[in-house]
């Protein structure tokens, strides 16, 4: 017996080293009873690449993300079924927008965990990027099912939010507040996509309670000062929402906040540190690529706003719609091709981005403008209009046109 | 050969505790939120902790009261490893959380037949609402009344509600008005008399109810630590869980509620129960509504987060890959988690390590002592089973006291004879347990627990 014994002991071992890590692969790991079953180097190598995963939230580099990768696939390829490791490949797919891969990692631990919540929601996450929406509402309900609580009910709110039940959204987002108050940073992070709900209406003065007490529970949480930003923007205190900006990209360097920072500079009238803010959001999206995160669609989007390069945009926004043909996709593709002043083709795109009645002001504009390219103004106005009526500071950069083209 | 003996029933032990230790902590502490950041795309966390529905221990005994012995007591306790001076905001429950009782009083394995739920709500008030203070509690002036003059630095406060089901029926006991339920324990300034504020929580609803809902002490014990530096045990073992806080709902109710022939423990014919403790949130669908504003109408509206009935079954015989089917389904459907009880993990761990012999698989001791009423029956069900007319002061697995020490008759049983008299060495909880409702010792305060070692 004393081969087994010692194989365990030094499962024994490896497990509390794992403790010792962060324990972020715990709940996963085998439990007691099936000790013997996997070898211990791939516990390690798994709660290593959980803690990257978390310093790279802490720190926004993704460096870490690449570093995470390694550890895992280490781990999987030591023990190829082991859950923990399958569901941290999985978040990392997600996060560096691979999502059939993260749909095939969900697939895996579904038939490793049947009915398990997480696995339900990487499906779901994934099916919606996808733009397979019925597969991943029903994703949805089913973790909503099994595993009623924030990260359910945060899921379930989005979906509402896509088809155009901002209303039920907002209250799904509600009831996630409950079972997050026993975290700050799940606090703040659904305080902060509570405030957007509000925001994407119009309803400013309630986003901005939201994302003043996200930041009361979680000082410096870049992702609620960069909301409050636009708050301040919308409510003419440039100054104001330049150093929210500001602190938003120094405590995470997000390529989103540095375009954010540059039109905010931009619409100040200071072109100069506009553009060197622009510089920086394809330094901060160089870097996201170095670490395979697929951001065509989001680089697409950039350059079409800003009228950069603009044949090289559509180029990227097929690609980026190939590998995210959801109804951002389409509207990015969207776009893009009326941009290129080939609005016939804009419109079928245009339309399929609306289908599932998505109250989203920027898809709207979109819209309306590929109307008037097309010479229909009363369409056109129609869209426009509702973009307007749905959240009139939709966007620093178009909100202006979009009065404009009304008056 | 003693000295051998003695070693192999030493680590034999330890590996079973480290078992424990590792379930124990996996379901108390979880893992971290995981909200990425790094890209556009809209990313909710995948796993999330919930401390507010994850009970940690269910009890139901016959009262050890003396002159009580004709009422029955539950308990759940909830939101796991409280550090007692965990402010500003400390520890409440959830009022988006449905905490229930169920009661089987047939033997038929389903636990309708008498259901008990609590729900809370909260009010923001006093001084602390008033002056915007960023404390939940505050000594303007020190907090020695639960409402009226005293409570006024009582910032935040929950109120709780009682309902019974009864075959279907719903009766409310007390409505969401005046029952309070005991906040944590700041420290001395803040709560110099926190014991009477704690007996002004307790509340006699007439009819021989009785409730409680508030902070207390963890009653469970085990020497987590000792297991975990590589299985280095000690004697006497250490609580591990000594220092840390817990929210109890305690309830007595005459046992004559309970039983079907609602007579005493001493009369009925009916003497054995069946019971666990449930959690539930909001039933919520994407197309189908549900947003929590359905309070009340029932348990339509709301689905399961966990159950427990037995102590360690989550942790030691479920493994982790079907956690999240075994908290979604019903005690009833138990049979189809069968193959656990039947080759349970932990006993294939101990013979495979220590070659110690344990009882041959399958294991119909362990299906016939958690999921049946007897031998003979065909309904599994995992339930807390108590026979009433036992005398007061019965343990595990006949109901179960806060006292029981339940980790050692689980490696006892587990183990089988080999393992007769196998324990951790902690076998009472740090804190003395009162006979007398609710049963639970008063929790750590804030200010005066520390963590020195002596």
């Amino acid at each position: 017996m004393k081969r087994p014994r010692s194989i365990v002991l030094a499962t024994v071992a490896a497990l509390a080293a794992t403790v010792a890590l962060g324990g972020g692969a715990l709940r996963d790991s085998h439990s007691a009873g099936a000790l013997a079953a996997v070898p211990a180097d791939a516990r390690a190598y798994t709660a290593l690449g959980f803690r990257l995963q978390a310093l790279e939230r802490e720190t926004g580099d993704p460096v870490y993300l690449t570093r995470s990768e390694h550890a895992l696939r280490r781990a999987l390829a030591l023990a190829s079924d082991d859950r923990a490791a399958t569901s941290g490949l999985a978040t990392l797919a997600l996060s560096s927008h691979h999502f059939r891969e993260a749909l095939a990692l969900g697939r895996k631990m579904l038939r490793l965990s049947p009915e398990s919540a997480q696995a339900y929601g990487v499906i779901g996450d994934a099916e919606l990027e996808l733009g397979r929406y019925r597969l991943a509402f029903a994703a949805f309900d089913t973790m909503a099912r099994l595993r009623p609580g924030l990260s359910s009910y945060a899921r379930v709110s989005y979906a509402r939010e896509l088809l155009g039940d901002r209303g039920g959204a907002i209250a799904a987002m509600r009831l996630a507040l409950e079972p997050a108050a026993a975290s700050r940073e799940d606090t703040a992070w659904t305080r902060v996509q509570l405030g957007k709900l509000f925001w994407s209406e119009g309803r400013v003065g309630e986003a901005a309670a939201e994302y003043r007490a996200a930041l009361a529970v979680l000082p410096g949480h870049a992702p609620a000062l960069d909301a409050l930003a636009q708050v301040e923007a919308a409510r003419g205190r440039a100054e104001e929402a330049i150093t929210l900006e500001r602190r938003a990209l120094e405590a995470m360097p997000m390529p989103q906040f540095a375009a954010a920072l540059g039109d905010l500079y931009s619409s100040a009238g200071k072109p100069r540190l506009a553009r060197a803010q622009y510089a920086r959001v394809r330094a901060l999206d160089r870097r996201l690529a170095a670490n395979d995160t697929k951001i065509d669609l989001d680089v697409a989007l950039f350059d079409v706003d800003h009228g950069i390069r603009l044949s090289q945009a559509l180029v990227l926004a097929r690609r980026g719609r190939a590998q995210r043909p959801s109804i951002d996709g389409d509207d990015v593709l969207a776009w893009a091709l009326a941009r290129n002043g080939r609005c016939a083709e804009a419109r079928a795109y245009s339309q399929h981005a609306l289908r599932l009645g998505t109250r989203d002001a920027v898809k709207l504009f979109h819209r309306g403008m590929i109307e008037r390219c097309l010479g229909n103004r009363g369409t056109a106005r129609h869209h426009l209009g509702r973009a307007l009526a749905l959240n009139p500071h939709f966007s620093l950069l178009w909100g202006p046109v979009a009065r404009k083209v009304l008056r | 050969m003693t000295a051998v003996l003695r070693r192999r029933r030493v680590a034999v032990t330890a590996l079973a505790l480290f078992g424990a230790a590792l379930a124990l902590l996996m379901l108390r502490f979880g893992p971290t939120p995981s909200v990425a950041q790094a890209s556009s795309h809209r990313e909710a966390p995948l796993i999330a902790n919930d401390p507010t529905a994850d009970i940690t221990d269910f009890y139901m005994f016959r009262s050890i009261q003396p002159g009580q012995a004709d009422k029955v007591d539950l308990i759940m306790n909830v939101i796991p490893f409280q550090e007692p001076s965990g402010g500003p905001n400390y520890y409440n429950f959830d009022p988006s959380v449905v905490y229930t009782f169920h009661v089987d009083n047939n033997k038929n394995g389903t636990a309708g037949d008498v259901e008990f739920e609590f729900r809370f709500s909260n009010e923001t008030r006093g001084i602390v609402n008033d002056a915007g203070l960023p404390l939940a509690y505050v000594a303007l002036p020190p907090i020695t009344s639960l409402s009226g003059p005293g409570s006024e630095g009582l910032g935040v406060r929950q109120r709780y509600s009682l309902t019974m089901i009864k075959d279907g029926h719903r009766i409310p006991i007390s409505p969401m008005t005046d029952k309070i339920a005991v906040p944590s324990n700041v420290g001395p300034r803040t709560m110099p008399d926190y014991d009477g504020l704690a007996g002004q929580g307790t509340y006699d609803l007439g009819g021989g109810i009785k409730v409680f809902a508030g902070q207390r002490d963890d009653p469970f014990f085990i020497d987590l630590g000792a297991a975990f530096d590589t299985l280095n045990l000690r004697s006497p073992g250490t609580d591990m869980l000594s220092g840390f806080n817990v929210n109890s709902i305690v309830l007595e109710v005459p046992a004559a509620l309970l039983t079907r022939d609602h007579r005493s423990p001493s009369t009925t014919t009916q003497p054995k129960l069946g019971a666990y403790a449930s959690t539930s949130r909001p039933r919520v669908t994407v197309r189908g509504g549900g947003d929590g504003h359905s309070h009340g109408h029932g348990h339509g509206g709301f689905v399961q987060v966990q159950r427990l009935a037995n102590p360690l079954i989550n942790e030691l015989i479920i493994g982790t890959k079907d956690k999240d089917r075994w908290n979604s389904l019903e005690p009833q459907q138990e049979s189809a988690f069968l193959d656990y009880y039947e080759n349970p993990r932990l006993a294939l761990a101990l013979s495979l390590v220590f070659g110690a012999p344990v009882p041959a698989t399958p294991r119909s001791d362990l299906e016939n002592a958690l999921l049946k009423y007897a031998p003979g029956d065909m309904r599994l069900s995992e339930l807390l089973r108590l026979d009433v007319s036992s005398a007061p002061g019965a343990s595990w697995p006949n109901g179960r006291k806060p006292a029981d020490d339940v980790t050692d008759t689980a490696i006892q049983v587990v183990g089988g004879v080999a393992f007769a008299g196998a324990g951790d060495n902690v076998s009472a909880n740090d804190k003395v347990l009162p006979n007398v409702f609710p049963y639970l010792a008063s929790p750590w305060d804030g200010r005066n627990r520390v963590h020195l070692n002596p």
